[in-house]
């Protein structure tokens, strides 16, 4: 008879699959659809987020399957296996680089849109610092909490969200959807290259599999959960263009948000539905945090001999520095790109690389 | 800690100084055995040392008044014993194979040991048994005469429902356990019996039906039952807090219950129950915040009621943590979210008001609980004239003072309401102590300081466990199966598995009483 084993440090298949769109949903969709309509002809950049998406399905597909080839081996010890152990450990720093920046940037991307949506007075920092205390709070519990809190909030954002789509269909014109197929080829690409980076945070794939208790599972769920963060975009991106029309949607920072502030609540309870929206927002955004600081310490537990709380106090004052660093709106993009960029590209050549390794070595086993 | 380490202390003390006493063995003399009975309990004048002859043999009965039968004593025993005396047959029988013959043979009642501690005899003489001692022999008869005052079944006070049975526990142990029976007639209902408290010594008794529940839950809460040290474990809330994973949380991980259905209906789903001695309330678990949720009376009305009723309860429960919060939030740092007239009317309201809104509500607050709390302590026909002067004098009192605005009233008086209709009162209390921490993040961050305190107590709910139960299945670590009973309640013929997230031993017969509370 099984005992409680979901009371142990391991996570299920399904938890797996909400954690892959818990992470990549955050502050990216916030402003995806200002980015893709600049480089887009009326509603076309649907298709831009399609592709990308089905793209970054069969790439967390084939993490995920790469990753379960190798069950309950966490990703250095498969890593050192395949590339031996210094490589190993260089990738493992580069991807705990990964989730660290992606946190910092994350916190500081809250504050600011909290600062301006919220409060005038306060200042960024002690927004930012209340955001990380929570954050470090939940890394502090237990590693299978915080999936379970992943569970608890998702449905809570997709609510929100259909909620907010619901609301706006009084401001909706088809007319905003046309003409269509008008983008050419580079407008495309252009939109394709800025949607890619909402798709951040796959990485944590390669090390959460190894704690899944049926990894042959890993492959479909990652999918499945992947599959959900295209379709979630593109709702977003065709609600937003079809309220504001592609000219005011590339001219709004946030979109989405100021689509919450424009509809308005049936009943009249209140009158500005976007701090409403917002505020449960932040609960997609600390999964994202959550998730990405913790697979940094996850990563770093298995290289070096910190327990994770000690890790946890050496990380936790970085991250608020790197996030407090950037002085202007200008350098917090910049720093935002710089993550973007980063975190697809580590993913992708780590991933890649371990592919080609583990064929070959198959094959040599083979021969 | 600090308190749990002087428990220790003190019950580490109390043993050594008694250890001589209890590990003595009796003697063969009957004087010296009465006279250390005697010694022990510093000659008592209720304790009563009945000596008479056996023919040539003496012999003595000992009890302590009150708490022994005095008829089942005189019936049973000594009238008996009497009979034999005049016959003279025992004259001749050596001493070990008398006190057989009267254990065996002239002794009529059901219960009898025969031991020869010290240990063992004061146990059961304190404990309502009487002693028959004889001469010659280290060996005394305990003989099974308890029968002390018990209050009789009552309606339960505490949990009161307009349908369902109208019994409740009481303090004896043997009546509740009786109450379970008759709820439960499965021969794998099974009692195992404790022993808590070094002075105290109480019956504690763990019920649960084999073949249900999951053996390493039984085992878990057998090994936390052992590992209790304390001089006395005066109702089931210490035991709760002995046993309960994480003491330090406001979430208590032990359910209470008066009530033998609610007991019954937790044994049924693969749940455990403790009955202590001397307490109507016994304890289920494991249990889950989806509990919290739940009374008996959603599945003794019809579903579309029970759900209803469920759907209330949840938002019964936002509105005690957030509403004062979300006042204070609002009116301090994001007006423009009010609906412009309501914004004027709360204004207009506001305007002699000197506090800022966190201290209004604060005030308002603490005013609240200080009612509820006179309320309960005094009696019920002056609790009522508590009721009047605090919810109607003050209040009106508060607001025509221009104290507190109105519309602060109204967000007490709805947050007092609204946590009373939580169906468990010690969760409801957890409720209304975390709005205080609510209204706190609200005054210092706003609406974001109030997701961020939501989201601090779900990371403490997910991290929680009873038992090793997550507090927070069924809706995290998500078993959508169960979700029949849990927001919504499922029409009764509907609901034929037992939970899953307790992973019964025995899950898929189609017991229909496998879902209640």
């Amino acid at each position: 008879m099984k005992w409680f084993e979901y009371g142990d440090e391991t996570i299920s298949d399904k938890e797996l699959l909400i954690a892959v769109p818990s992470t990549i949903i955050g502050v990216g969709i916030l402003s995806l659809p200002r980015e893709i309509a600049k480089n887009t002809v009326s509603a076309d950049g649907w298709l831009s987020i399609f592709i990308v998406g089905v793209l970054f399905i069969g790439f967390a597909w084939i993490i995920a399957k790469l990753a379960s080839t190798y069950p309950h081996q966490s990703f250095f010890s498969y890593a050192s296996s395949l590339v031996t152990r210094p490589i190993a450990t260089v990738l493992t720093i580069l991807l705990a680089l990964q989730g660290f920046v992606l946190t910092a940037f994350v916190m500081r991307v809250i504050s600011d849109i909290a600062k301006e949506y919220l409060f005038d007075q306060t200042p960024v920092e002690v927004i930012a610092l209340s955001f990380l205390l929570v954050v470090v709070y939940a890394i502090a519990g237990s590693r299978a909490g915080l999936f379970r809190l992943n569970m608890m909030f998702f449905p809570i954002i997709i609510f929100i969200t259909v909620l907010v789509g619901g609301f706006a269909v009084a401001w909706f014109s088809v007319d905003n959807y046309l003409p269509v197929f008008k983008t050419d080829l580079s407008g495309h690409l252009k939109a394709m290259q800025t949607s890619s980076f909402s798709f951040t945070g796959l990485a944590i794939l390669l090390f959460y599999t190894s704690i899944v208790r049926k990894p042959k599972k890993a492959p479909k769920m990652a999918a499945i959960g992947m599959a959900i963060v295209p379709v979630l975009y593109i709702f977003i991106y065709l609600l937003c263009l079809g309220v504001f029309g592609n000219l005011a949607t590339a001219n709004l920072n946030y979109p989405i948000i100021e689509l919450a502030k424009e509809i308005e609540v049936p009943g009249g309870f209140f009158e500005r539905f976007d701090s409403i929206f917002f505020v449960i927002w932040i609960m997609s955004i600390f999964n994202t945090t959550a998730m990405s600081l913790d697979v940094t310490v996850f990563a770093l537990e298995s290289i070096s001999k910190l327990k994770k709380i000690q890790l946890l106090y050496i990380l936790a004052p970085l991250i608020y520095l790197v996030g407090m660093f950037p002085q202007d709106l200008i350098t917090v993009v910049q720093l935002g790109e710089f993550v973007s960029y980063y975190g697809v590209l580590i993913t992708i050549f780590a991933t890649v690389l371990l592919v080609i390794m583990s064929v070959i070595k198959r094959r040599r086993s083979n021969v | 800690m600090a308190a749990r380490s002087i428990f220790k202390r003190k019950s580490k003390k109390g043993i050594s100084a008694n250890d001589e006493n209890f590990s003595r063995y009796l003697d063969a003399n009957i004087d010296d055995n009465l006279e250390s009975i005697k010694e022990m309990l510093d000659s008592p004048n209720d304790l009563v040392m009945r000596r008479f002859h056996l023919g040539e043999h003496k012999c003595a009965i000992v009890y302590i008044d009150g708490l022994s039968d005095k008829a089942t004593i005189e019936e049973n025993v000594l009238k008996n014993l009497e009979i034999i005396e005049r016959n003279k047959k025992l004259t001749s029988t050596d001493k070990p194979n008398l006190l057989a013959i009267i254990h065996e043979e002239l002794i009529s009642l059901t219960s009898i040991q025969n031991v020869n501690t010290m240990d063992e005899l004061m146990l059961s003489l304190l404990s309502g048994g009487s002693v028959f001692v004889l001469d010659g022999v280290d060996r005394v008869l305990l003989l099974d005469t308890k029968m002390w005052e018990n209050r009789s079944i009552e309606e339960p006070v505490s949990e009161s429902l307009i349908r369902g049975p109208r019994e409740g526990f009481v303090e004896n142990l043997r009546t509740n356990m009786v109450l379970l029976r008759r709820q439960i007639r499965d021969p794998n209902l099974h009692f195992k019996t404790h022993e808590i408290g070094r002075r105290s010594k109480k019956k504690l008794v763990v019920a649960y039906i084999s073949g249900i529940i999951h053996p390493d839950i039984l085992k878990e809460v057998n090994r936390r039952l052992e590992a209790i040290d304390t001089d006395d474990a005066l109702e089931s809330g210490f035991i709760e807090q002995w046993i309960e994973d994480s003491f330090l949380s406001p979430f208590p991980q032990v359910d209470n219950t008066e009530r033998p259905d609610k007991a019954a209906a937790g044994l049924t789903q693969g749940k455990f129950v403790i009955i202590l001695d001397g307490t109507p309330f016994v304890l289920i678990a494991p249990t889950t915040i989806g509990n919290t949720f739940q009374s008996p009376e959603d599945y003794y009305e019809r579903w579309l009621i029970g759900t209803l009723l469920r759907c209330l309860r949840y938002l019964a429960a936002f509105i005690t943590m957030f509403l004062p919060a979300l006042y204070i939030a609002l009116v301090s740092f994001h007006q423009g979210m009010i609906p412009s007239q309501l914004a004027f009317s709360i204004a207009a309201t506001r305007e002699g008001v000197p506090f800022p809104a966190f201290v209004e509500a604060v005030l308002m607050g603490v005013t609240m609980e200080l009612l509820r709390e006179a309320g309960a302590r005094l009696p019920k026909t002056i609790g009522q004239t508590i009721g009047i002067v605090g919810g109607l004098v003050i209040g009106e009192a508060a607001v025509s003072a221009g104290v507190v605005s109105p519309i602060m009233v109204i967000v007490v008086a709805l947050t007092a309401v609204a946590s009373f209709t939580l169906p468990l009162y010690s969760v409801a209390i957890s409720f209304r102590l975390i709005r205080f921490t609510f209204m706190l993040a609200a005054a210092f961050l706003g609406l974001y300081g109030i997701v961020l305190t939501y989201i601090m107590i779900n990371i403490h709910i997910v991290n929680l466990k009873s038992f090793g139960v997550p507090y927070s299945a069924p809706f995290a670590p998500t078993f959508f199966r169960d979700w029949d009973d849990l927001i919504l309640r499922v029409p009764i013929p509907m609901l034929t598995k037992r939970p899953e997230y307790l992973q019964p031993t025995d899950s898929k017969a189609g017991d229909k009483e496998g879902k209640r509370v």
